[in-house]
């Protein structure tokens, strides 16, 4: 039958730390634009919906020089209208354009979009790209960083413990003079479910890359950096051949299903276009 | 349940009410208290229709649990503006012409609120933007848009944006526009009636199943429960359009997922729910058949025992899965062949579509103390669905009331009952009312679809270009149920030439049953499906004998005493001019840079007819009300144009007459909305209803001038004698007068029902009233290396006849064009052995604002021969030309061959990747 739970309303971390620690069946409900369409679907299973909407201590963006703090609790269309200059802001940008709609984007947030573990999650290529980490607490064992590529475990699935909240991502801020490419691939011009998303970073020394990060989303279970692309560009002189090497690289990355939103085919070869298309424009930069 | 106080700022008042944990924002404003203005289409985010401003942000109100909003404040479209003093950008909107069936109108309103709190002149890409997240099925968004770009021009006049104008020819404002732009409007789903419990319909999880066995018992005996109806205690019938097959539950065997197979009343929606999950239904399943042509094989699995046992009204010979056959001939087509120079072939093929209604199907039903059951529902027939509930329940028609509420949008989808029956039976069972209501899945699979085609062209041309030869093979697949499956196939087969003078031309028809969703009546029926064929074929033998596409079309075009295939004699024929306007605006000549290309594409189309009948009463002030029984299912051809045609034919003022909306015991019979037919038909009824009316105030007032008719004039308020204004009487007195002396208004009738049209050919359909012809064109780039389109911009012509309201015209225009590229672009649904992998609007993708490009509307007005001022139907045709207008464009930018919808990214690079082999 359709069970009653509780709805909490933390006035802070610490106290939605508590809250997550006391309770046994617990979600956690922040923009809502997942949770909610759930809960559309079927009657949501839970003892204790904790509402994470009113935590400004999610709200904010921190950024000195080196290192980016972006909380958990900061919408989609906070980070468009974001500027913090450089590649984050030249990925960041057409990345959140792309992302869903606006009505979507006022609610939907930086944590929710990651703990989601949507393949086709819009963030997680552009995060990946990065070198982003995240930021988990627990009332019990306090805080611990974790690579966004360990964070995301499968199909659905997270290293996020019970009693976890994902409080904020970081990464580094990337050099002034790296390069960077963003492209989704997807049936409408807005509000559309990627067919292929990729972010990309390079710094090249001349024309050799001297470091490479490339994220690959809804090619995979989860969205997933390009290894094999990257170490194919590692040192190497960004010319055609190395553009066509790592694309075919790009494409041993991925693994890539059949659905009804795309053939697994045409996702390989788009990984392979959109790899040479963005290693184009950043050698052409 | 776990309920807690919510106290929040609501409109800039303080609110304070009670929620549960599973409350959400939009189910408190709508349910608890009152706020029906903000809609629910998808309840998924998708569509945008629950938009409202949280704390000054644009929202969907369905992702927001109502305890989130605790000290916030919350802004609803009751809070913007109200009839008469309205927000400016309700002003823009009803100026513009940018609403129509209104039921995202609310929403749409709100994310243009929140564009215009932050910048006064937003550019034109910042309004798409604004509102990608709020689906229009209805206006293409091009006068919304323009509403934006008028409103932050500076253009936007309290004082003049609602336009009274009622003279034929002028923009007047549709009636309804002031209650849609602020919510007002009230809709299926907004019906509540004390003591209403909550109805769901229990499906089949196969696609092909024997039923075994039913047990209800355990849900029965759960608490809240107050009806269950299924097969065994429903006594059914046989009910359809042409071809009667369907029954409200599935007897015996299921044939697609998604077949009803109970329905269930309780006090909740989730005790619905969970007791239908709770009913115990054994299956065996069937070997199941979903391709078409796999259906018609002899070893195929059989749907129906005997397709013979149905009744049909048209001849036919039916056997196995092939439920509906027929072939037209005309001229001697292996004698064509042998003319021809070239004979150019090929297969073509469009997916099952969706209506698309942002406004989900829902139904209300109450049964009163002598047994009769009323029904409050969004249906575009409210007099057939009383026909269609008393067959299918074998009851008299006198059982039944349909209450039509406004429409979210029909195209078609609401041409069938799918709730209807299930709601009169619970509440009949359960002795109260019942609302139902499809979730935007259940849409996807529990309604009616487009019907999916394969069409195979042979067609041969002479080197200069005439076409002598064209034989066709279409097959339709109707899913589990023939429905309007033969009535699609007839009415594709007059699409089969296209516009095109073509001697020698053999049609088969086919449709198919197959274990997939059923078919119905989706928006110009069979139209697309033979536009992407026949005009993508057209610039293929194009391509094959060297020719301009243009040129081709302009050699073959129909001209006034050309036949159709049918044999109708076509008169005030404007092909050539409507493709002329088409190139020339879309500069034809022009040369195209690389990865880009243009495409044009004809079509001709019906406009409907049908009988109905129109009154017209006097008040008794002098101002008179119209009262029809159709229903305008959004273009608002019944609130502006037909009510023009009323005034044009009594000479008053258009807004002293008012129009009844009511129900099927108290309006006039009419056929429904559909067929293109609201201005043709119900205008001509209302007119001639006028012109009734009107000769009896000039008799009325013949008496008291002591004058002949015949001298007498009716202006604006009053009757005159010709010549001489200071001999008059007002209408107020006259209409007082008759109400005083006869204990009753003067009434004004009109019954229309037009003779057939003549052919000389035996044919299912025949010939067409009034036909209507149009041309589109299209620009366009594309990028070779992933396959994504971009669409530059968008020219559709029409020959409407005469344009009694140009602004609605061309908001037909452009909501069809949109609705045309989503099914060359994008609209598709997706079966996998007859379960639909994409139910929502998040997979099933309609274009967003951000998605339509730039789109002119032109207008030809050849007037029709027969009908109202030479008035054409302008309802359906647009959304036909768009499939074959990109496929062709396509075909120009890249030297590719098509071969079937929708042109996504994957399918452009499948053409790529075949060119290039």
């Amino acid at each position: 039958m359709i069970n009653d739970f509780n709805f909490v309303q933390p006035s802070s971390v610490a106290e939605a730390l508590e809250a997550l620690s006391t309770n046994d069946g617990v979600q956690a409900l922040a923009g809502g634009t997942n949770v909610m369409v759930n809960m559309k679907r079927a009657p949501l299973q839970t003892e204790c919906l904790i509402d994470l909407s009113k935590l400004d201590e999610l709200k904010t963006i921190c950024e000195d020089d080196d290192c980016i703090r972006l909380g958990a609790g900061v919408t989609i269309s906070e980070l468009l209208n974001w500027k913090p200059g450089g590649v984050v802001e030249r990925l960041m940008q057409p990345m959140c354009h792309a992302f869903a709609g606006p009505l979507i984007r006022n609610l939907a947030t930086v944590g929710g979009n990651v703990c989601d573990t949507s393949a086709a999650a819009d963030l997680s290529p552009v995060l990946l790209a990065l070198n982003a980490s995240v930021e988990l607490q627990s009332a019990s064992q306090g805080s611990r960083m974790l690579d966004l590529r360990d964070f995301f475990q499968g199909v659905r699935k997270t290293a996020l413990r019970k009693d976890e909240l994902l409080t904020a991502i970081t990464f580094a801020r990337p050099d002034d003079d790296a390069r960077c490419f963003y492209y989704k691939l997807g049936k409408r011009k807005a509000d559309a479910i990627s067919i292929v998303s990729i972010a990309m970073i390079l710094k090249l020394d001349k024309d050799i890359v001297s470091a490479s990060s490339i994220g690959l989303g809804a090619v995979a279970p989860v969205a997933l950096r390009a290894v094999a692309a990257e170490n194919t560009l590692k040192g190497a002189a960004l010319n055609d051949d190395t553009i066509s090497a790592a694309a075919e690289a790009a494409v041993s990355d991925s693994s890539p299903i059949d659905d009804f939103r795309a053939g697994g085919d045409y996702r390989r070869q788009m990984v392979e276009v959109l790899v040479k298309k963005g290693l184009n424009a950043i050698k052409d930069a | 349940m776990n309920k807690k106080t919510l106290n929040f700022s609501l409109n800039g008042l303080a609110e304070s009410i009670e929620v549960t944990p599973r409350t959400r924002l939009l189910d408190a404003l709508r349910n608890k208290l009152g706020l029906t203005g903000t809609k629910e289409g998808c309840g998924t985010g998708d569509c945008g229709s629950c938009t409202v401003l949280l704390d000054g942000k644009a929202v969907n109100s369905c992702m927001v649990a109502a305890l989130q909003v605790e000290g916030c404040e919350v802004t609803t479209i009751e809070g913007v503006g109200k009839p008469g003093d309205l927000h400016p950008v309700q002003q823009a909107m009803v100026q513009e012409g940018g609403i129509q069936c209104g039921f995202c109108t609310p929403g749409m309103v709100m994310s243009l609120k929140s564009l215009f709190d932050e910048e006064s002149n937003p550019n034109e890409e910042a309004v798409r933007v604004a509102i990608s997240s709020n689906l229009c099925r209805c206006t293409g968004y091009t006068k919304i848009i323009e509403a934006a770009r008028a409103l932050g021009a500076g253009e936007v006049d309290a004082k003049t944006a609602i336009n009274k104008d009622g003279a034929l020819g002028s923009s007047m404002t549709r009636m309804d526009a002031e209650e849609k732009v602020t919510g007002r409007a009230i809709y299926a789903e907004d019906v509540q009636l004390p003591r209403m419990i909550h109805g769901v319909v229990l499906r089949s999880p196969y696609a092909h199943a024997k039923i075994l066995s039913f047990d209800s018992s355990e849900a029965e005996r759960l608490p809240g429960v107050k009806a269950i109806v299924s097969a065994a205690d429903t006594d059914m019938d046989y009910f359809g359009y042409e071809l009667h097959d369907y029954r409200v539950f599935a007897v015996d065997k299921v044939r697609f997922r998604g077949e009803p197979v109970a329905a269930v009343a309780a006090t909740t929606i989730d005790i619905a729910r969970h007791a239908a999950s709770k009913i115990k239904v054994e299956y065996e399943e069937l070997p199941a058949v979903f391709d078409p042509e796999a259906a018609m094989a002899d070893d195929a699995p059989l749907l129906h025992d005997d397709c013979n046992a149905y009744a049909l009204d048209w001849e036919t010979e039916r056997s196995g899965n092939l439920c509906y056959q027929m072939k037209v001939d005309d001229g001697d087509i292996e004698k064509g062949f042998a003319e021809a120079d070239e004979i150019v072939e090929a297969e073509y093929e469009t997916p099952e579509a969706h209506p698309g209604s942002i406004e989900p199907h829902s139904s209300t039903a109450m049964m009163d103390a002598n047994g009769r059951i009323t029904v409050w529902t969004t249906t575009q027939k409210p007099f057939a669905f009383r026909g269609f509930l008393a067959k299918a329940l074998k009851r008299p028609i006198s059982t039944f009331k349909i209450i039509p509420t406004q429409i979210g949008g029909g195209f078609g989808g609401k041409l069938f009952p799918c709730l209807e029956p299930y709601a009169a039976l619970l509440a009949e069972r359960a002795d109260l009312p019942v609302q139902m209501t499809l979730t935007r899945e259940e849409e996807m699979y529990g309604t009616l679809l487009r019907h999916p085609s394969k069409v195979k062209l042979k067609t041969g041309v002479k080197n200069d270009g005439t076409l002598v030869a064209h034989s066709v093979r279409m097959l339709f697949n109707t899913g589990a149920y023939g429905l309007y499956g033969p009535n699609t196939s007839a009415l594709a087969s007059l699409m089969a030439t296209g516009p095109y003078r073509i001697p020698n031309v053999s049609i088969t028809g086919l449709v198919a049953y197959t274990n997939n969703v059923p078919c119905g009546s989706v928006r110009c029926p069979g139209g697309p499906q033979m536009a992407f064929a026949v005009e993508a074929h057209i610039d293929k033998i194009a391509r094959c004998i060297d020719m301009d596409p243009l040129a081709l079309r302009l050699k073959n075009a129909w001209e006034d005493g050309d036949y159709t295939c049918s044999g109708q004699k076509l008169e005030s024929v404007s092909i050539k001019e409507c493709l002329q306007k088409a190139a020339d605006a879309i500069d034809w000549d022009k040369p195209r840079q690389p990865g880009e290309g243009k495409g044009i594409a004809a079509n001709w189309w019906v406009s409907g007819t049908w009988g109905t009948q129109s009154l017209i009463e006097s008040n008794e002030d002098g101002t008179f009300r119209l009262i029809t029984g159709t229903v305008d299912m959004g273009p608002g051809g019944l609130t502006s144009s037909v009510l023009q045609l009323a005034a044009e034919g009594l000479g008053v003022p258009v807004d002293s007459i008012t129009l009844v909306q009511g129900d099927t015991d108290t309006m006039p019979w009419d056929h429904g909305t559909g067929g293109s037919r609201m201005t043709f038909t119900i205008g001509k009824s209302a007119y001639e209803a006028a012109e009734d009316i009107k000769r009896q105030l000039l008799e009325e007032a013949a008496n008291d001038l002591e004058a002949s008719v015949n001298d007498l004039e009716l202006v604006k308020d009053r009757v005159q004698v010709c010549g001489d204004p200071a001999s008059h009487v007002l209408l107020s007195k006259l209409c007082y007068q008759r109400h005083k002396k006869h204990g009753g208004p003067m009434v004004g009738v009109s019954s229309v029902l037009d003779d057939p049209v003549p052919t000389t050919k035996k044919h299912p359909i025949g010939g067409f009233p009034a036909p209507s012809f149009c041309a589109h064109a299209v620009e366009l780039s594309v990028d070779e290396s992933t396959g994504e389109i971009d669409l530059k911009r968008y020219v559709a012509v029409h020959d409407v006849g005469n344009a009694i309201n140009p602004v609605g015209c061309e908001g037909q225009i452009e909501g069809g064009v949109a609705m045309g590229l989503g099914m060359a672009l994008m609209e598709e649904i997706r079966e996998e052995e007859g379960r639909v992998m994409n139910p929502g609007f998040a997979d099933y993708l309609l274009l967003t604002a951000e998605d339509m490009p730039p789109t002119q509307s032109i207008l030809v007005e050849q007037p029709a021969v027969e009908g109202p001022f030479g008035i054409k139907g302008v309802g359906e045709p647009p959304i036909a030309p768009p499939t074959g207008a990109v496929a062709n464009a396509l075909i120009d930018a890249i030297d590719v061959d098509v071969a079937r919808l929708p042109l996504t990214p994957e399918e452009v690079s499948a053409r790529i990747r075949i060119r290039q082999s």
